[in-house]
């Protein structure tokens, strides 16, 4: 067990709930805002729980700045309400009987600095409102005012926005970022949008059936993800085959050559759509994975062309916009897909959602 | 909206209306209106009135005051035991209000098992006193301020408890300062309800408390009596319970029904 002070938090949480089996170990240092990403299910929620003493453990530590919170094994629990890690909730969980001063004001610390915080988070106007008159994002920035009030060591924070839209999204996480890098020691962000998570994190925790499926910086998370479920997230291409010596076969037969597996079960092939080079005619030196394949169409997202193509594999090219004009590409254009070998990855222990 | 009804339920309806308004109405329809005011300040009424609104507020507090925490418990319990418990809680609401007092004579009668012994002690004495029928109307109220406040402790999400917790509230701050704040629309229904059914207890009020004017004769036993002695007396009362009794189920507008 570590008790090195290096961390902020430091945590291994087993624990059984329903068919979950959680078992996550992580650290947090000081200073850094760690996001946790993951499927419905994965265990975010019920990670978050009991690292603020709302679940019991039933093995592992919580250490927060070096203080032992809750270690099974030497009988230490700590009450929730002694733990001093604030939470801020999806839907914000303000009270209702309460305006949004009285909840500000419900748990803040003798030395907060309140003006400042009503400020910064730009609820001013709203200090005489009942939580039930406010609109879903102006309910989130009390929430997080609230939580910061109490002064906590950290900030846990279930999905903060994905209760808003898409325009008060972004100023909502520009404000939290604000409120975090001004007011914080340290954060764990849990969110299914991997904006959130590139914007506020440094490192990006991928939670998987109870598991750390990869914890990353976000640009690794992005270059080599390490599951089927992130890179479907990040809209890579993803197929499931078999392995056969160091290719993958897909049910109709093709075959997806791969730069080192050795797997027979069952595989998934991640391909990022940026990886797929798209040629007119067939490729000198005939690479190991090119296949003919017609355009079902292309949509261009800026600079971006996404080409979706389909043949022996239904695969998204994603290719410059004056790529595209050059290839003239259109419905029904018979063009040549490769991928490299080195730019194939797979995940053979996937067990799929 | 929702579908018509078939005309046979209406019907059937319209007659389960009439069923209960009937003996209502019949009632009101024999008051004698122009002497209500003199009937009403009556001496043997004014006791029965003011004895009766005194024991059945009395009761409502300490119906709260008892049934509250009790309510906050049983929503912690799951499984049989919850269950059997409940069943025990609600027992007074369905128990024939004799039966209720008789057994409240068994347990804190002169004789009783927790009575003889709190007499040994303090001398209190609890049957056929005013306390006694504290006693009596808290036990049947009881029930009606449990059953209230646990449903609404139920329906109210629990994270809020959390959210309270996370931060730095401890268990009296969280339950003081959001759990039961959060439901006080079930404290008012609950605690108005146990009043009305306090203000029209007979059974117990009777068997445990007696029938003495002044001192334990509430308003439907004083009814009771003047319907063998006096019945214009008796219907002016009968007017004061129903419209007390009705003013309360409107004022809590649904809130004591799940209705929404």
């Amino acid at each position: 067990m570590s008790t090195s002070p290096e961390f902020l938090l430091d945590a291994r949480v087993v624990l059984d709930r329903g068919d979950l089996h959680l078992d996550v170990e992580l650290q947090v240092h000081h200073g850094e805002v760690v996001a946790v990403m993951g499927p419905n299910g994965a265990g975010k929620t019920t990670l978050l729980n009991a690292l603020l003493g709302w679940l019991p453990l039933q093995s592992g530590w919580v250490l927060v700045d070096g203080e032992t919170f809750e270690a099974p094994g030497e009988g230490i629990v700590t009450a929730t309400h002694r733990r001093g890690l604030g939470m801020v909730f999806q839907d914000g969980l303000l009270f209702p009987h309460l305006k949004v001063a009285g909840n500000i004001e419900f748990g803040a610390a003798p030395n907060a600095d309140l003006a400042s915080l009503i400020e910064t988070l730009e609820v001013s106007n709203l200090l005489e409102k009942y939580p039930s008159e406010l609109s879903a994002g102006q309910i989130q920035r009390v929430a997080l005012a609230r939580t910061l009030a109490a002064d906590p060591k950290m900030v846990l924070l279930d999905e903060p926005l994905a209760a808003l839209d898409i325009a008060g999204r972004s100023r909502a996480r520009e404000l939290i970022g604000t409120a975090l890098s001004e007011n914080l020691s340290g954060a764990l962000l849990v969110t299914h949008d991997p904006a959130d998570a590139f914007a506020l994190a440094q490192r990006v925790l991928v939670l998987e059936n109870g598991r750390v499926a990869q914890f990353d910086s976000p640009s690794a998370i992005q270059s080599e993800p390490k599951s089927r479920w992130i890179a479907d997230l990040m809209g890579w291409n993803i197929f499931r085959g078999a392995g056969r010596g160091s290719s993958v076969v897909m049910p109709n037969g093709t075959e997806i050559a791969t730069a080192g597996l050795q797997t027979d079960g069952e595989v998934s092939v991640m391909i990022n759509p940026v990886a797929v080079a798209l040629f007119p005619e067939r490729p000198v030196g005939s690479p190991r994975n090119s296949w003919l394949c017609r355009v079902r169409g292309v949509q261009f997202l800026g600079d971006i062309a996404r080409v979706s193509l389909s043949g022996p594999l239904t695969i998204y090219a994603d290719i410059t916009s004056s790529a595209a004009a050059e290839l003239a590409l259109k419905e029904g254009t018979e063009i040549w897909v490769t991928v490299k070998a080195t730019e194939v990855h797979t995940d053979a222990h996937s067990n799929g959602d | 909206m929702r579908a018509q009804l078939p005309v046979r339920i209406r019907v059937i309806a319209f007659g389960a209306l009439l069923f209960i308004c009937a003996p209502l109405v019949s009632l009101l329809w024999r008051v004698p209106w122009s002497r209500l005011v003199d009937l009403l300040t009556r001496e043997v009424v004014t006791d029965a009135l003011l004895l009766s609104l005194i024991t059945s507020l009395a009761a409502a507090l300490a119906a709260l005051a008892l049934g509250v925490p009790l309510a906050l418990y049983l929503t912690r319990m799951n499984g049989f035991s919850a269950s059997l418990i409940r069943a025990v809680v609600v027992l007074p609401m369905i128990l024939p209000p004799v039966v209720g007092g008789a057994a409240l004579l068994f347990a804190f009668g002169r004789n009783g098992l927790v009575g003889s012994a709190v007499s040994d002690l303090t001398g209190l004495v609890l049957p056929y006193t005013l306390t006694g029928v504290i006693v009596a109307n808290t036990f049947v109220a009881l029930p009606f301020v449990i059953l209230t406040v646990e449903g609404a402790l139920r329906a109210s999400d629990s994270r809020f408890e959390l959210a309270a917790a996370t931060l730095g509230a401890n268990e009296s701050r969280v339950t003081f300062r959001v759990v039961l704040p959060m439901v006080r629309p079930a404290l008012i229904a609950g605690g108005f309800l146990g009043w009305a059914r306090a203000l029209g207890e007979f059974g117990a009020t009777i068997t445990f408390a007696g029938n003495i004017q002044g001192k334990t004769q509430t308003l439907p036993l004083a009814v009771f009596v003047a319907l063998e002695t006096d019945r214009d007396a008796a219907l002016a009362m009968s007017v004061v319970l129903i419209s007390v009794s009705l003013l309360i189920l409107v004022s809590l507008r649904d809130r004591w029904w799940p209705v929404r």
